[in-house]
């Protein structure tokens, strides 16, 4: 019972979390008492991804920086034996089995090879899937580790509350980048103009001339694509700027 | 569109019911493996197929394209009887609260990927509305736990209830899923289609369908 509580509270926390690093670090304070210490959690590249663009499929990552920049550098994702193991058969799979069972080759063997110098001896990986049907792939490891069956029910269920979470806080900013960009006097225009204040009022409130305070609300109103004064009034609220 | 009927009613459309036992058996029998529920019929129906339980039946042209049962929790349902193992303390339980079971797409309608296929998508969107309707906010899930991301990009609030476990070829949490206006909108958004889909009235009779 005590450790169901500590994921429910697990999972309360992150609901407070407010970037994809906290999430992250989080989600790490829950594993490493199973000395799983770092992760890796994202959509899987297409082979021949540009080496530029695979970082972007990251969701969650807390690998050693050195090893991140080796792996992307070499194009270590297309000859990694656990994600050719996670594209081919979507299932959890323990890091050695996935190397030993797909007879993996020299530079399988050498990637993971490579894993251990930074303290990624052993580990599991398993997916997840979206509504859309894309492949989340969570990927668990660390020097020691020391993880029973009922553990990996409990990381899993973590991890996928985590990248739940990291989700919803990507679509948030994916949102935010998209809000036209509105100076702090053209919000504060806008705010009075909500309020049913005339351009002159608004120019006395603020103490500017008359001809600025028109200027900054046919500034805002450009940015927010509005026809008149209402409708941009209206968008400005659509988009979190007054309310 | 989806209709939401009473056992009783189902009953009273045989072609229905038996459509929908037979869609019951082949996911959950045979696809899945509860062998609990077998039956020489290749008929699936349980003790919870009681008066105040609610079908709902996703129709395609006339045939049942996808299935899910809403059982009171002021009654035994799946989680206090059956599936009592998969819940850590005392369960939800009151008027606002549903458990939604049997939840099944046939093979016809899964659109042949990894995805949640419309009729699946419509079986979410129905239950969301049915619940708003009458002051039903919360249900309860037996699902694989891959089902909680999906949950959590549709904007539910998810907590599990217990720890996952494995039932017949899958593994299985119990989740509380949380759910308001806004959900609605989310679900009905990322499926493109923002009119209701509960529908008022009857699936036309088969025999009716052909005649006219």
């Amino acid at each position: 019972m005590g450790q169901f509580d500590d994921t429910l509270q697990f999972i309360e926390e992150l609901d407070r979390a407010e970037t994809p690093e906290t999430v992250c670090r989080q989600l790490l304070g829950l594993t490493r008492s199973f000395g799983l210490t770092a992760i890796m959690a994202g959509t899987v590249p297409r082979p021949g991804t540009p080496k530029g663009k695979q970082k972007s499929h990251v969701m969650l990552c807390d690998w050693p920086q050195d090893w991140l920049e080796r792996y992307v550098a070499r194009n270590y994702v297309d000859q990694d034996p656990v994600v050719t193991y996670i594209k081919r058969s979507p299932t959890m799979v323990n890091w050695r089995s996935a190397t030993s069972e797909l007879q993996a080759g020299k530079t399988a063997r050498q990637v993971m090879g490579d894993a251990g110098e930074f303290k990624l001896k052993d580990g599991f990986a398993f997916p997840l899937i979206t509504i859309e049907g894309t492949i989340v792939m969570v990927s668990l490891g660390g020097e020691f580790v020391d993880i029973s069956p009922e553990g990996v029910g409990v990381v899993s269920l973590a991890s996928t509350y985590a990248i739940g979470r990291a989700m919803q806080l990507q679509n948030a900013q994916a949102i935010f980048d998209q809000r036209p960009d509105l100076t702090p006097r053209e919000t504060e225009c806008l705010k009075w103009a909500a309020e049913g204040k005339s351009e002159w009022e608004i120019s006395q409130i603020l103490g500017i001339s008359e001809h600025t305070s028109e200027k900054h609300l046919l500034n805002a109103k450009r940015k927010l694509g509005a026809a008149n004064r209402v409708h941009a009034v209206a968008e400005a609220i659509r988009h979190g700027y007054i309310s | 569109m989806i209709y939401a009927l009473t056992t009783n009613e189902l009953a009273d459309r045989s072609d229905l019911w038996d459509e929908v036992r037979r869609l019951r058996h082949k996911i959950f029998v045979e696809e899945m493996g509860w062998d609990d529920l077998r039956s020489p019929d290749s008929l699936e129906s349980d003790q919870f197929d009681h008066d105040e339980a609610v079908h709902h039946l996703c129709m395609r042209n006339g045939r049942l394209a996808g299935y899910q049962r809403m059982l009171p929790t002021t009654r035994p349902h799946l989680l206090t009887d059956i599936l009592s193992d998969l819940c850590e303390g005392e369960g939800p339980k009151g008027p606002n609260v549903f458990e939604l079971t049997r939840y099944a797409v046939t093979h016809a309608h899964r659109d042949g990927r990894r995805g949640v296929s419309t009729v699946g998508s419509e079986l979410i969107a129905g239950f969301v509305e049915w619940g708003l309707e009458r002051g039903v906010d919360q249900v309860i899930i037996e699902f694989e736990p891959m089902w909680v991301l999906r949950a959590l990009q549709l904007s539910f609030l998810a907590r599990p209830l217990g720890y996952q476990r494995t039932y017949g070829r899958q593994q299985v949490v119990a989740t509380l899923l949380t759910f308001n206006e806004q959900t609605l909108d989310v679900v009905r958004s990322r499926r493109g289609h923002h009119a209701p889909v509960l529908s008022r009235g009857m699936p036309e009779d088969e025999v009716f369908r052909r005649a006219s």
